[in-house]
């Protein structure tokens, strides 16, 4: 049976298609997980120049209430701005931005098939074998990223420059308001974290860096070669202080109870892969204090899950499990990174 | 437990509905089964102990705090409702103690907030 969006979404790509006639979407399918937007996979068939052709391509449409409110034009230009570089990327097509096509905004895109994404599948024994390559290529990659000029990728037209000693408290304020906001029940070990944070600031970033907010094992399709051939889910790219990032990577959350960062390795390897690739330095007192920020930031994440289930925006399955499975999880990964347990 | 496991279970129960009739598309049906599976693991593990954690964790702030009672009414919800307010009070103890420089205090205060995430931890949680 033919998805009901399929229709809909073969009329508005026809119409960016002035070359092409026939266009048709089939095999639509909504891909698990995409808690911040509504991830579907497609064919697209289309006649150009007297010549039938396809190609796979992916849809990412704005959810009635998301775990992440972000705008997709920084999604789409994130991607945009690292096409062609050493970080690997899907190809951006078109971006929607009203709500009549499919009613919510959303985005097309070049869908990078035949590749695992899944952290359970690469940390199930059999790519026992690869994660030390792919440890190095997913921190290296991070590096790369840290590394990027945002004024050269075009960045700065979309994305806030924040002056470099205020990367930090640019972040935390935002963050602290949406758990302000959103938690259920108190959250003291939270709340704590909170005031170290304060009482406790990093130095001013090195540089100015593209952030891109969700770097993780789970964010990047990977072979059984150990090699990467994408990064995902930029939508809560921003700029910001390059440690950032490297401290959402180490978050102990991200070790899926392995023990390793990000299920992958040692902290000491993947901090020296991010400093050969980036050249810059990760100064272990302010990495701590970056790790603890995004324990915090995850946190906000969570309970603004569970906020959108509670107010009816979005009753989806994938809004209360991080929030049932993670909230004390994170309140955990706090006390580790503070030398509480 | 947030969201409540009454709300969750209710939602469930839609979905399991909804899921049961022709016309899901596979991969939708897949990704709701799946992860209402996982719910119901989760919910299931926290059936029997969810009162007895409760319990034990208001009795641990209410002797930090200085405050005297029992929990009388062993409803879930009375439970909580307790707890959020001892735990909203720890958190103002905890940052009076740290303005005051009262080290035993935090540390006695520290000492709970670690065994309550240890009394709260899922048996699946990563850390």
């Amino acid at each position: 049976m033919a998805h009901p969006l399929e229709g809909r979404l073969a009329a508005y790509i026809a119409g960016r298609m002035p070359l092409a006639t026939g266009v048709a979407v089939t095999d639509l399918e909504r891909i698990s997980g995409g808690a911040s937007r509504e991830t579907y996979r497609f064919r697209l068939a289309w006649t150009e120049g007297g010549e039938a052709r396809q190609r796979k391509l992916i849809l990412r449409r704005d959810p009635p209430a998301s775990l992440i409110d972000t705008e997709r034009r920084v999604e789409f230009e994130a991607y945009r701005a690292f096409r062609g570089s050493a970080v690997p990327v899907p190809e951006m097509l078109w971006l929607e931005e009203a709500s009549e096509a499919l009613d919510h905004p959303f985005f097309v895109a070049e869908e990078i098939a035949g590749f695992q994404a899944s952290p359970q599948v690469l940390l199930s024994g059999a790519y026992d074998a690869v994660l030390p390559k792919i440890a190095t290529r997913k921190w290296t990659i991070l590096g790369e990223i840290a590394k990027a000029d945002p004024a050269a990728a075009g960045l700065t037209s979309f994305m806030d420059a924040p002056p470099l000693d205020a990367c930090w408290s640019r972040e935390l304020d935002h963050w602290e308001a949406l758990i302000d906001r959103d938690e259920a029940e108190p959250l003291p070990v939270t709340r704590a974290a909170i005031r170290w944070l304060r009482a406790n600031p990093p130095p001013p970033a090195q540089k100015l860096s593209v952030v891109h907010g969700d770097y993780r094992t789970g964010n990047f399709l990977y072979d059984e070669a150990g090699d990467i051939h994408g990064v995902l889910d930029w939508e809560m790219c921003h700029l910001g202080d390059p440690l950032e990032d490297l401290g959402w990577s180490l978050q102990p959350i991200w070790s899926f109870g392995s023990g390793r960062v990000g299920g992958l390795c040692t902290e000491a390897e993947a901090v020296a892969a991010w400093e050969a690739a980036s050249g810059l330095k990760a100064d272990p007192t302010a990495l701590k204090w970056w790790t603890l920020f995004n324990c915090v930031k995850g946190q906000g994440i969570w309970v603004g899950s569970a906020a959108a289930f509670n107010s009816g925006g979005n009753r989806a399955p994938i809004m209360i499990y991080p929030a049932w499975w993670l909230i004390n999880a994170q309140e955990r990964a706090m006390l580790k990174v503070m030398g509480k347990l | 437990m947030n969201p409540p496991v009454p709300n969750v279970l209710a939602e469930l129960a839609g979905l399991l509905v909804k899921n049961a009739m022709p016309g899901v598309p596979e991969a939708e049906r897949a990704s709701d089964l799946g992860l209402s599976a996982a719910l119901l693991g989760v919910a299931a593990e926290m059936w029997d102990r969810q009162a007895h954690i409760l319990v034990e964790e208001n009795r641990a702030v209410r002797a930090l705090l200085g405050e005297p009672g029992e929990d009388a009414d062993l409803r879930l919800s009375v439970l909580q409702a307790e707890n959020d307010r001892l735990r909203g009070a720890l958190v103002v103890a905890h940052a009076a103690a740290e303005a005051t420089g009262d080290t035993a205090r935090q540390d006695a205060i520290w000492a709970e907030l670690v065994a309550a995430t240890d009394r709260r931890r899922l048996s699946t949680a990563p850390v």
